[in-house]
């Protein structure tokens, strides 16, 4: 019998984890309102063409597939940046531009299940489509630090890069295909030793050498891109480094650079994005909260060559880190013999904001008192 | 208060060469011995944790950010697959993966192989291996004393840990192909990287600064 069982990875949420849940979403959705950002809703699931087309073929282990009856194949939607690339391709392109959209949706990816990484998960998050430079840039990562700061968290940190650096330096290093792919994978997971032994047998300069094996570890505020002199002797890499300070520079004005670290192991896992990237920390949670970047080529791949830039945050995640719950409003029993007396009165209360449960067992006074000093949580008014 | 950073230990054979590491690059030492019943040594002063775990364990302590730094053995965390940083090669503890067989097996190689039976206590180790080389082959998990599988007739191979090989040598197995080289490392969690990156960053140097200059001692 399997049916007291849920599907591996996925939950059930209660109450208290439901108004927390809540509690974040409506934060969230009155800032992205507030920067002039519109909800949209896409299908659960995506023919898979779809999906890869926008985040290569990399994450198909990671899909939850199935067929429909006419034999196309079908994923759930294991993100939704692909899904509103799509739509905004698809449907947005006589509205003008620049679009701004969020998103807050469940999203799922076969991973091993584990804290703060289910199968089923909550994404919410806004793209800003049709805006190429720092800009736009840095209007995304504000509005991502603003969340994190408006849902009431401290101490979080933003690590920014652009992978034009990393890109810039490996695919003028003369290193094949395969060396580069491998060394943006042992860049992104800091795996020092692979990293350095691989450089130590690759034939190219040893300056270059020197520079791609301190990418991993470069961290720190923005005078960490003159610990990189290779950069200049790049063009893509000098360039996204000039964006980097750029962007750094307006967040620095916004007041937000606080929050800001450079580091420039920060790579994402997707193969879609083209620039600027980052993720988001707590000191608190041992895996990251959110993240984002942008993704110059993928609208293209729908039709509609636009350049774009967003990030999602996770909520389980941040669900976790969450630590002050806002107050609910009061909670009231209101009971009586007079059932119209009782509903006016309750309604009454409703009126002026209170929470208001109406006693539908017909108990005495001497009952429904019994019944609060066993649960009280809520306030008995009792009409005569 | 001050800030805490956690290191996860791997007990056993890997203590006394981390500790004598630990010495080396400053860190506080004192009382952590290898025969201590205490499973966590605080140093208030340096701010310093240390939490005594089976080496199998480092990772998940790691990964899940109960410890800030770890270490552990190569080969721990190729098995287990977790999503820690590898910060650096402490070249200490080393072995390596190897797949061995009956002496009668002499001179067969890798793709003899194929669909044979291979008992292993690192099932998935042992199936990316070979995996990788193209072949299917029936995986017999194991939890000690592989030596005994091709003996005994449950398996025909088997993939293992070796250091100097005198095991196999014991149990008349001879080594046929090396997997890999497994020696122990420094592993970071994720985000205490970034989050304490101003106590992680110098210590990481100091320790690659100070396995470099062993070199060969």
């Amino acid at each position: 019998m399997r049916n007291r069982e849920i599907p591996r990875g996925t939950r059930d949420l209660l109450p208290d984890e439901v108004a927390v849940k809540r509690q974040i979403e409506n934060k969230a959705s009155k800032l992205f309102r507030s920067y002039g950002y519109e909800e949209v809703i896409t299908p659960t699931f995506e023919f898979l063409e779809v999906v890869e087309t926008g985040t290569g073929g990399s994450i198909r282990e990671e899909l939850f597939l199935f067929m429909d009856r006419e034999g196309g194949i079908l994923s759930l939607r294991p993100e939704m940046t692909v899904s509103i690339a799509r739509l905004a391709a698809t449907h947005l392109q006589g509205v003008g531009f620049p679009q701004r959209l969020f998103y807050m949706t469940n999203v799922f990816r076969h991973v091993q299940p584990h804290l703060a990484q289910y199968r089923e998960f909550w994404q919410i998050g806004i793209e800003l489509i049709g805006a190429a430079g720092v800009y736009a840039d840095a209007e995304v990562i504000s509005i991502a630090i603003n969340t994190l700061r408006d849902i009431g968290l401290e101490n979080f940190k933003v690590s920014l890069n652009h992978i034009g650096i990393v890109n810039g330096l490996l695919d003028s290093s003369g290193l094949s295909l395969d060396e580069r792919e491998t060394m943006r994978r042992l860049i992104e997971e800091k795996d020092l030793v692979e990293l350095s032994a691989l450089l130590e047998q690759a034939s190219i300069d040893d300056g270059l050498k020197e520079a791609i094996a301190s990418l991993p570890v470069l961290h720190g505020g923005i005078e960490v891109l003159q610990r990189l002199p290779q950069l200049e002797k790049n063009e893509t890499a000098s360039q996204a480094a000039k964006d980097l300070i750029n962007v750094y520079e307006l967040l620095k004005m916004s007041g937000l650079s606080d929050h800001v670290v450079i580091d420039m192991g920060v790579l994402r896992g997707f193969d879609y994005y083209t620039g600027m990237v980052f993720e988001g920390y707590s000191p608190d949670l041992g895996y990251g909260l959110l993240g984002g970047g942008r993704y110059d080529n993928l609208m293209g791949k729908f039709g509609l060559p636009l350049p774009a830039t967003g990030f999602a945050i996770g909520l389980e995640r941040l669900a976790l880190v969450l630590k002050q719950r806002e107050p609910e409003p009061e909670r009231l029993l209101v009971g009586g013999r007079n059932y119209f007396a009782v509903i006016a009165k309750a309604n009454d209360l409703r009126g002026h904001g209170f929470i208001v449960e109406t006693d539908v067992e017909g108990l005495t006074k001497e009952e429904l008192e019994k019944k609060i000093a066993a649960n009280p949580t809520r306030t008995l008014i009792y009409v005569d | 208060m001050a800030e805490y950073l956690t290191i996860a230990l791997s007990k056993g054979t890997l203590l006394k060469p981390t500790l004598g590491l630990f010495r080396e690059v400053g860190l506080p030492t004192e009382g952590v011995e290898p025969e201590s019943r205490n499973m966590v040594f605080t140093f208030e002063n340096e701010a310093i944790k240390y939490i005594m775990c089976r080496p199998t364990d480092v990772p998940v302590y790691v990964e899940q950010g109960a410890a800030d730094l770890g270490i552990v053995g190569k080969d721990v965390i190729v098995e287990q697959g977790k999503d820690v940083f590898e910060m650096a090669d402490l070249k200490f503890g080393y072995c390596r993966f190897v797949v061995a067989g009956p002496s009668a097996m002499q001179g067969a190689g890798i793709k003899d192989l194929n669909y044979k039976r291979v008992a292993t206590k690192f099932p998935v180790m042992a199936e990316r291996f070979f995996r990788s080389q193209g072949l299917q082959v029936e995986i017999i998990k194991l939890h000690g004393n592989v030596e005994l599988a091709p003996l005994t007739g449950i398996a025909d191979v088997i993939v293992d840990l070796v250091s100097t090989g005198a095991t196999l040598r014991e149990n008349n197995l001879i080594e046929m192909v090396k997997i890999m080289d497994s020696t122990t490392r420094l592993v970071s969690n994720r985000v205490a990287y970034r989050t304490k990156h101003g106590k992680i960053q110098p210590l990481i140097e100091t320790i690659q600064e100070t396995v470099k200059g062993g070199d060969g001692k």
